[in-house]
């Protein structure tokens, strides 16, 4: 599969999966600093999902977000700097620090925000579906949400409007096992959500969500799909979150060896040896990535702490357009 | 002028906007070309415009309105049909964590001119879940504007400004003033937000009411007439943004205020309407101000049982008198 | 019949007064409309009248003691009746705190603008309530009692200045004001013939008397009189904005041509506002023409500080006995105001005399 893949978009692939790691290792970082206000959802383990999904979107295509959702706006082409700068409050930010980490959006590469609620953007993603149908474009929607969400109403009621109404949407699951605390198997009597797609007359499918190669293909297929008209896809990505659900959470209540299995199945480690394996890069053109990669994290690191914090009146505005 | 119903004046403010915008679509449980509404409003829509402008949905209020909003945040205008007030609760995230907050939360980066249609009111003895007024529920929320037309006038005016507006409106309708008739000019025309209407001008006692209860302030204020009390009828027609200039220059001509709404009384439009007046217009009161809403109970089936607790003209009658 | 005295309200905010003095005491006969009390507000000490004839049968509040408005004072009757229920009469105590009053906000705001006290104010509303309304009623009785102000013109300006002086020359020179008959038919002619005004010609003929009665062209400066060496007359013009007094200058010694040109470009500019400091500065004696409005003879006020002023009266004609024989003859009557401390009446009224013999003589004295 991947010899299909030009090098070039390859070699994007991973440059994205890094930058998402090393930023989320920077935001890290940056609270135990104290400099990020609130509370952090690291993406991190799940970097292949994103980059897997959005690799097949163009600019003017949708993507729907989580309270996780650093490595979707980065991902999707999001700016570093303004991101890092939302991140921190700043009046730099994304959305003049109003949203914070759980609420990040730039609509001018069609990342339609993130919204805290679980399962709260499966129907937005329908009616930006509905509104391509409508507007008769050949744009694409990605809904990202967790296997927790799974759970919630919004769940089966977007699907099913979005198959009955055969909508471009491509439904991403993201099950990293855990809803918080709640392990899956507390949650649902089924091993996976995927198997759910057969009550709305869509295909359901399950991939291993840290292999960006296995990830890009199925939502490829997923995107053809919705093009012909044929409606949404739900993709499974088994995925495992490396850190706690939140900055404060230790993750004691993982079982023993369950997170070394996983860090050994890193995706970006995974990629990197396949990069290597099929001589797609050299040792030395990935220590330049990385390099490039740093500085990039660095300069926006710089631009965020520098940046001011919006003026008090600033959080009278925006209430109505 | 011509006559039309209310109902009749909602389906020609859908039917002219449409016809303007193709943005401009509907979605909704039956609201399609085999019902056309649960109260007929749509009827007729989908002959015209289609299926696919006119969209029935699956019984999802969630998805409807979460729909709406994605559908709203990237260039459509939707206006989402809920098929009884009472069923917005299904729909809530979606209308106060998402639609209210989007503009805000992103910085001012999206827009969401979204309406939610939706009739309240008690009336018909359809109990509990078919007949609440619940507009307060709305009007907390930042982000949202809140419409109460009480007649075809307005019910058409405050539509159509509700669909080329670029916020999300709650759209309040009332099941009793479906079939009402009132004037309603064949010309273009629209109605502003926040700015009230007097329906009728008094000296003695200002009646601030909404929807239905606009009428029957109306009949209470033709029955003082009668015993020299002479009442004004101030209408906000949007409680969001609420139209407080008018409702204070009403009460600095006559020192009294009665509020008139179908809600519960507890934290309802009455009391904030009352707060607002006892807040900034304290020193033009002669009287204390009055609250004319439902007890705070749910709406109860029985015939006598739901007359009991709807605010009627007797009540509104007897508040006036009180301090009169 | 039993009439009570009670304590009147004196002005929009009174609130209580003190009765200073009786000039009755009990048993006393008082006629309606005769003083029996001094009371004392805020403001100023009246007298209260009795409102009814009769013998003050009771005193209910003591000289010194304050009341409310409205307490009974004093009770008075017919002669011979008695008082039977004087437990209804009971003395009202010296004012007290006064308690939470029931009043609607509006009513509350209303007294504040009026800057009443709330309290004093009938309720008309549930349980005594008092209500806009009640207030707005209180002020207009209130009204009847004090004239209802039409418009309010501030003393600004202009008018300020003239207020001031004149009030400081009315309080510090005790005025003193003489009147004299002046016979105007040679001045007629005179008047007729050159074309100038009787002002001019009077202006001439004060200007000459003054040097001979020099005493009149003075002003006081605290302990000293001093006599002016100019003779500068100046002319008081009635302007839209108000009194000016431009100054002829050397007015003895200007021609009587010379004397009306310049009263004409005085008055001109007085009446275009377009005179300058020098023109209204230096006078030593002012004339003052009210004839023109039908005035006979006034009283007027010296322009400080200046000792005199001459008021100018209208010219009339009346039946004048010459040498046994009725003639109708042009008259008017001169009036001069004097400092008395500068002036005694002896020599003011010989200055008086002289200005009416030139006037009189006009034709024979040099023109």
């Amino acid at each position: 599969m991947a010899q299909n893949l030009e090098r070039e978009k390859l070699i994007g692939m991973y440059r994205k999966m890094l930058e998402i790691r090393l930023f989320e290792e920077k935001v890290f970082e940056l609270y135990g600093q104290n400099l990020v206000p609130g509370t952090i959802h690291l993406y991190a383990g799940q970097e292949a999902i994103a980059v897997g999904v959005c690799s097949n979107l163009g600019k003017d295509d949708y993507i729907t977000s989580t309270h996780r959702g650093h490595g979707h706006c980065i991902a999707k082409g999001a700016d570093l700097k303004r991101t890092m700068a939302e991140i921190l409050g700043k009046e730099t930010g994304y959305c003049k620090g109003k949203g914070g980490s759980m609420h990040i959006a730039d609509f001018n590469i069609g990342m339609l925000g993130a919204t805290a609620v679980v399962g709260a953007g499966l129907p937005i993603a329908v009616g930006a579906g509905l509104s391509i149908k409508l507007r008769k474009t050949d744009q694409i929607v990605a809904c990202f949400f967790g296997e927790g969400a799974s759970n919630q109403g919004t769940f089966h009621e977007s699907i099913n409007l979005a198959s009955t109404w055969k909508l471009p949407v491509i439904f991403v699951c993201e099950n990293n096992l855990y809803a918080m605390g709640t392990r899956q198997s507390i949650a649902m009597n089924v091993e996976n959500i995927a198997d759910r797609a057969v009550a709305y007359g869509i295909p359901g499918v399950v991939v291993d969500g840290n292999d960006v190669l296995a990830v890009y293909e199925a939502v490829q297929k997923g995107v053809e799909r919705a093009k012909k008209g044929e409606g949404p896809t739900l993709i499974e990505c088994k995925t495992y979150r490396q850190k706690g659900h939140s900055r404060v959470d230790p993750a004691k209540y993982r079982p023993k060896g369950e997170v070394e299995e996983w860090l050994a199945r890193d995706p970006i480690k995974r990629l990197k040896e396949k990069l290597l394996q099929t001589n797609t890069l050299t040792k030395t053109e990935i220590q330049r990535i990385e390099k490039e990669v740093v500085t990039k994290i660095e300069e926006a690191v710089k631009f965020a702490i520098e940046s001011p914090y919006p003026s008090s009146e600033e959080a009278l505005e925006d209430v109505y357009a | 002028m011509r006559k039309i119903t209310y109902r009749e004046a909602l389906r020609e403010a859908l039917r002219e906007e449409m016809r303007r915008d193709p943005s401009v679509f509907l979605l909704g449980e039956d609201i399609g070309r085999y019902w056309g509404g649960a109260f007929k409003v749509t009827d007729g829509l989908a002959e015209e415009f289609g299926d696919e402008r006119v969209r029935d949905t699956p019984i999802s209020e969630s998805a409807i309105i979460g729909t709406a909003v994605g559908a709203a945040i990237t260039g459509m205008r939707p206006v989402a049909e809920i098929m009884f007030g009472d069923l917005t609760a299904l729909a809530m995230d979606q209308i106060a964590n998402q639609a209210a907050k989007i503009c805000y939360m992103f910085g001012g980066q999206a827009k969401c001119p979204l309406v939610i249609r939706t009739p309240f009111g008690a009336g018909v003895n359809i109990a509990s879940h078919h007949s609440q007024s619940l507009e307060a529920w709305f009007m907390h929320v930042p982000g949202i504007n809140v419409a109460v037309p009480s007649t075809p006038n307005d019910a058409k005016g405050l539509l159509k400004t509700a669909i080329r507006g670029e916020n999300p409106v709650f759209f309040c309708e009332h099941k009793l003033l479906y079939p009402i008739e009132g004037e309603v000019p064949e010309e273009e025309y629209t109605i502003p937000f926040g700015v009230a209407d007097v329906k009728r001008e008094g000296a003695d006692v200002t009646i601030v009411a909404t929807l239905f209860m606009v009428h029957k302030a109306l009949n209470a204020a033709a029955h003082l007439e009668k015993e020299d009390i002479s009442v004004e009828v101030v209408d906000p027609r949007t409680l969001t943004p609420l139209d407080k200039q008018a409702m204070m220059k009403s009460v600095k001509k006559t020192g009294r205020i009665v509020v008139v709404s179908e809600d519960c009384k507890t934290a309802g439009v009455s009391a904030e309407i009352a707060a607002i007046i006892a807040e900034e217009a304290i020193d033009y009161l002669d009287a204390p101000i009055k609250r004319v809403a439902e007890p705070d109970t749910p709406i109860p089936f029985s015939p006598p049982l739901e007359r009991y607790v709807i605010p009627d003209e007797k009540a509104i009658i007897k508040a006036v008198k009180e301090i009169a | 019949m039993v009439t009570t005295v009670v304590m009147p309200r004196l002005s929009l905010t009174m609130k209580e007064g003190t009765v200073g003095k009786w000039y009755k005491k009990e048993g006393d006969n008082v006629e309606k409309g005769e003083p029996i009390a001094e009371v004392i507000s805020e403001k100023a000490t009246y007298d209260l009248e009795a409102p009814a004839a009769g013998i003050l049968r009771k005193i209910m509040v003591e000289e010194g003691v304050d009341a409310l408005v409205n307490a009974v004072l004093a009770v008075i009757t017919a002669p011979d009746e008695k008082l039977e229920t004087e437990i209804a009469f009971e003395a009202p105590q010296a004012v007290k705190e006064t308690e939470k009053v029931l009043a609607s906000p509006a009513a509350k705001r209303l007294a504040r603008e009026y800057e009443i006290d709330i309290s004093i104010v009938k309720g008309s509303g549930p349980e005594g309530r008092i209500v806009e309304e009640d207030v707005r009623r209180f002020v207009e009785q209130s009204q009847m009692i004090s004239p209802k102000v039409k418009e309010t013109i501030p003393l600004s300006g202009f008018r300020k200045t003239s207020a001031d002086r004149v009030s400081t020359s009315f309080r510090t020179a005790p005025h003193s004001t003489i009147m004299m008959e002046v016979n105007v038919s040679e001045a007629t002619e005179l008047h007729k013939k050159l074309e100038v005004s009787y002002t001019a010609i009077i202006v001439k003929a004060v200007a000459k008397a003054l040097l001979e009665h020099p005493i009149l062209n003075s002003t006081l400066d605290g302990s000293e009189i001093k006599l002016f060496e100019d003779v500068n007359i100046g002319i008081a013009v009635a302007t839209n904005y108000g009194l000016v007094v431009p100054v002829i200058k050397n007015a003895d010694k200007k021609s009587l041509k010379e004397i009306e040109t310049s009263i004409k470009e005085l008055s001109e500019k007085a009446r275009g506002g377009k005179l300058t400091k020098d023109e209204v500065a230096g006078g030593t004696f002012t004339i003052t023409n009210l004839g023109m409005y039908g005035v006979d003879f006034f009283t007027p006020i010296i322009n400080p500080p200046e000792g005199a002023i001459l008021g100018v009266g209208r010219i009339t004609q009346k039946p004048i006995i010459v040498d046994g024989k009725i003639e109708a003859e042009l008259v008017m009557i001169l009036s001069l105001s004097y400092d008395h401390r500068v002036v005694d009446g002896a020599p003011a009224a010989e200055f008086l005399r002289n200005v009416k013999g030139k006037i009189e003589k006009t034709l024979d004295s040099e023109v």
